[in-house]
């Protein structure tokens, strides 16, 4: 019985330290209100896109923009990922051709995607390239350049 | 003689110095980004809005946001001109009522206006909220709000 109740002691404390690191990961990354949104302001979900040139036009909502290097509360700069899902939110975004950074405070971007389908995601961070804490993120959209 | 050759050879000089009549009085300081083109997003141009508040999306292109007090090329933040006229460019732009400033790095901003016809007009201001040089401002709109 004694054995018993350690056993359960100790499983509680592994599950205390490992969530603990969970969170202290987390905790790490630069703060943002928990009212910013950014969103895809521009092509909509479902657009066709003739020729496949279009300025994405970034929203931003309960924060600002600030350039990449740049500190500031609620402050972040865009991210736009182009035919690729979110990457880990808790390191540095990649910089290549799925995962575009407007470090210097972009708030639109001229594209030109081949024909097909591509979808297109927002994604704040903060001046060191990492995501915020909450991650900031839009709904991903699909758009077909026919 | 020669006093009245060296002072005039002074003012010469003096005057050559001096920056092209007209850039230098007029503007600021800060070099405006090379083709930077500033617009609102929305609402448009004769937009009839039925709602007292609304959202006007600020839309940025060849250049970047930054906040207030943050001097990086080629950025600047912006500033809503609500039923007033632009501001005298080679000062520090007037904050008030009918001037509103986003020194937070906001590229849209939630304001509420009385019924009636009103202009709106979007103008960037360097890291001490002057106009750049030339100047960054969009087109004057006039919108209805029902």
């Amino acid at each position: 019985m004694q054995g018993g109740r350690g056993m359960w002691k100790i499983i509680a404390m592994a599950i205390v330290i490992a969530g603990s690191g969970v969170t202290s990961a987390l905790a790490d990354a630069t703060p943002i209100s928990k009212e910013s949104r950014v969103y895809i302001v521009w092509p909509r979900n479902g657009q066709a896109v003739s020729g496949g040139k279009l300025w994405v036009r970034m929203g931003l909502k309960n924060a600002g923009v600030a350039p990449a290097g740049v500190e500031k509360v609620n402050t972040g700069h865009h991210h736009l990922i182009v035919d690729a899902p979110l990457p880990p939110l808790n390191q540095e975004i990649p910089a290549d051709k799925n995962h575009l950074h407007f470090g210097a405070g972009q708030t639109e971007v001229h594209l030109e995607l081949p024909p097909g389908t591509h979808t297109l995601q927002l994604l704040f961070a903060d001046h060191q390239h990492v995501p915020h804490n909450p991650p900031v993120y839009s709904e991903k959209i699909t758009i077909v350049v026919p | 003689m020669r006093t009245a050759f060296f002072i005039s050879a002074i003012a010469l000089a003096a005057l050559t110095a001096m920056p092209a009549v007209g850039s230098g009085a007029e503007a600021g300081q800060t070099p405006a980004a090379k083709n930077a083109y500033l617009y609102i997003g929305w609402p448009n141009d004769g937009e009839v809005i039925r709602t007292h508040r609304f959202r006007v999306w600020f839309g940025l292109r060849n250049a970047g946001v930054a906040p207030a007090g943050v001097e990086k090329a080629n950025t600047g933040h912006h500033h809503l001109i609500i039923d007033a006229p632009l501001p005298p460019f080679d000062q520090e732009i007037p904050a008030d009522k009918n001037y509103l400033h986003f020194g937070a790095g906001q590229s849209e901003a939630i304001i509420e206006l009385a019924p009636g016809k009103h202009t709106l007009q979007l103008l960037m201001g360097d890291h001490q909220h002057i106009p750049h040089n030339p100047p960054i401002y969009s087109r004057k709109i006039t919108i209805e709000v029902k």
